[in-house]
């Protein structure tokens, strides 16, 4: 494995005017692995992207892409040499047909891979002959992705991937990314569609409202993130759980619901303690971890 | 491929207005040309070559407008600029290419309608010169160039898929209007590609020697102006 | 070798559901000594889940016996002495397991309560991951 990572920012921040888009966004995206960033809409995703690939201009802070600095015009050319993109618009011009839009594309990237590229024109049946102003939405994204995928590039960045296609789609999708990552590609993918994240992810990375609010591969979520359900015979403190791993408690009468990121023997230790009567204790998905970080903004790293 | 891509996006409209301009202003002079016999004024038949260079002028202007209709600001409002952005290229070199076919295709639409009616005019028998088709075309060329320089900058700084098209238009309109405003003649971009400061009444000719020096420093307004749009596309966020 | 899919939202790694079960079918027999099993790229896609997940399972797997990654030619089953010995405890504690399951039935248990008690138990003790 590279020591240099993937992608790699640090305090990244976008104001525009008053507003702040980004906000410090220190981040860190392993090589040769499936990195998740999730995160609402407005959440700064798609603003992150743009900067990392020279498109806008943060207002403080830097970055690298593959060990090339992001704010240097001459170095962003030269890491998106490298780097595969899919936007968010997935729009494409009007006025070329599917042939011609591929045959364009090839001409400026040395690892561009004619097979993939047809096996995959083939695979998303798309008209070679048809002007792109006339594809629907979901042939445009097929055809973007097929831009993205047909190359040998170290790293790959989606912004909304799945946006536009349907349940076919989306698993072929996600079969792309699978075979592209066990090339050596690092996949990089904006979402909030989080099963797909769950599914094939190594690490999320969870925003919100500009900044990094957790930084975690999901085996780790698998193995330490859970829900304990406790129940006493009287109404419980909070407070008697301000424990270390304790990401946030909530109590309804003698019920109280704890969700926690590690620590589960001391949690449970604490609630015989205090005779609970029942400890029920399970595993949290990704949707979970996800709603409990973004309600509870108080988990920012620093 | 960025040729490639230019002349993809502009291709329509360039072999459309190519037609036009050729079939329009020669028609006309060829119609012109069967009614000289009934006045056998040769001035009345240069007339009306100096009026098939407005209409010309004219159209080239439009064309050249709508030709420069384009680029990285049209695309981000139709949302293809992420896409030609994540290109290993540089805005300035996207930049360069666009000006330089525009400005062939901007040459040859000079060029080719007015060979159209310089041989209409060989073909009905009346003997225009050459010098006089050159200094025409030389004038629409060079002088022109501020034109398409002008529709390169509002296109470069103007949101919005038609906007830009309309506001160059609306600059061209006030130019055209202001014309005849006195002192104001001799800068007028207008006014310098119709020829109206050479223009002879009597003669309906072209007098003079090429104006060299004017031509030259209109040039270098364009390039002064392509360099303000390609410094503002260098600096727009998308 | 067909692999059933693997429960995304448990609380196990990806990586430990996949060791489960290429185990299980060394141990159940649909995988002999010297079976090739699938390339890294092909269960990820055929799973649909991160390379990275075979990555490790196949490099567990291969510290504990069970299985050889030859280079350049893939993975295969390898039933080894320590692997055998793995497997012999596994057969082994389900002949426990048996015998504790059916106590708790006899006292009373429904399975869906035994497997609720087994499962928080199984949770609440997840023994730390050796990584590498």
């Amino acid at each position: 494995m590279s020591d240099v990572p993937a992608i790699e920012t640090n305090r990244l921040s976008k104001f525009y005017g008053r507003v702040g888009a980004v906000r410090g966004l220190t981040l860190s995206v392993g090589h040769n692995r499936l990195t998740g960033f999730l995160g609402r809409n407005g959440a700064g995703k798609s603003t992150t992207i743009k900067m990392l690939l020279g498109m806008v201009r943060p207002t403080s802070g830097e970055g690298t892409v593959l060990g090339k600095r992001i704010d240097d015009p001459a170095e962003s050319v030269e890491l998106r040499r490298d780097v595969a993109y899919l936007s968010e618009d997935k729009r494409l011009y009007g006025y070329m047909t599917v042939e011609q839009t591929i045959r364009f594309t090839a001409s400026f990237y040395r690892d561009w891979r004619k097979e993939k590229a047809d096996s995959l024109l083939r695979k998303f049946e798309l008209p070679p002959g048809r002007k792109v102003k006339l594809l629907s939405k979901g042939m445009r994204t097929k055809l973007a992705l097929l831009l993205a995928l047909s190359r040998q590039p170290s790293l790959l960045i989606l912004d909304e991937p799945s946006e536009g296609l349907d349940p076919i789609g989306v698993e072929q999708l996600l079969e792309c990314l699978v075979a592209q990552s066990s090339e050596g590609t690092s996949v990089f993918f904006s979402s909030h569609q989080i099963e797909e994240v769950e599914r094939i992810a190594d690490q999320v990375c969870i925003v919100d409202q500009g900044r990094l609010l957790l930084d975690l591969s999901m085996d780790e979520i698998r193995e330490s993130y859970r829900q304990i359900d406790l129940v006493f015979p009287f109404e419980p403190r909070q407070l008697e759980f301000d424990l270390p791993g304790v990401v946030n408690v909530r109590t309804k009468g003698y019920q109280m619901r704890v969700f926690s990121s590690g620590n589960t023997d001391e949690i449970i230790e604490r609630a015989r303690t205090h005779q609970a009567t029942s400890v029920e204790v399970a595993p949290v998905g990704l949707r979970d971890v996800f709603l409990g970080t973004v309600r509870d903004g108080s988990n920012a790293l620093v | 491929m960025l040729w490639y891509k230019a002349w993809m996006e502009t291709r329509a409209r360039f072999l459309f207005s190519l037609c036009g301009m050729v079939a329009l202003p020669s028609y006309y002079v060829y119609h012109e040309a069967q009614g000289v016999e009934k006045f056998a004024r040769l001035d009345w038949y240069y007339h009306s070559l100096h009026t098939g260079h407005g209409l010309i002028a004219a159209m080239w202007v439009a064309a050249v407008i709508f030709l420069m209709m384009g680029g990285l600001l049209r695309e981000k409002a139709v949302g293809a600029s992420s896409f030609t952005l994540a290109l290993p290229v540089t805005r300035t070199s996207l930049m360069r290419v666009r000006i330089l076919c525009g400005v062939c295709q901007a040459m040859a639409l000079a060029v080719v309608p007015w060979m159209a009616m310089f041989l209409v005019s060989r073909a009905t028998g009346m003997a225009t010169s050459i010098y006089q088709a050159v200094f025409h075309v030389v004038l629409l060329a060079g002088g022109g160039l501020v034109f398409l320089a002008l529709a390169l900058l509002v296109s470069s700084v103007v949101e919005g898929e038609y906007t830009a098209p309309a506001v160059s238009f609306g600059i061209v309109f006030v130019d055209a209007i202001m014309l005849d405003t006195r002192g104001f003649g001799a800068f007028s971009p207008w006014g310098f590609i119709v020829g109206s400061e050479y223009f002879d009444r009597k003669t309906q000719l072209l007098l003079g020697s090429i104006p060299w020096v004017h031509l030259t420093v209109s040039i270098l307004l364009a390039a002064l102006l392509s360099g303000i749009a390609i410094k503002a596309v260098q600096r727009q966020e998308f | 070798m067909i692999f059933s899919k693997l429960a995304i939202t448990s609380g196990e790694p990806l990586y430990l559901q996949l060791m489960q079960r290429i185990r299980h079918a060394a141990e159940s027999g649909a995988l002999q000594d010297g079976d090739q099993l699938p390339s890294i790229r092909a269960l990820a896609e055929e799973l649909v889940v991160s390379p990275n997940t075979v990555v490790k399972a196949y490099s567990e797997l291969e510290h504990e016996g069970l299985i050889e990654l030859r280079q350049g030619s893939g993975a295969f089953v390898t039933l080894s002495r320590r692997a055998r010995s793995f497997l012999d405890r596994v057969e082994r504690a389900r002949e426990r397991m048996a015998g504790f399951v059916s106590e708790l039935r006899e006292e009373g248990l429904r399975d869906d309560e035994i497997r609720r008690v087994f499962e928080a138990e199984l949770l609440r003790a997840a023994a730390p991951v050796r990584t590498r």
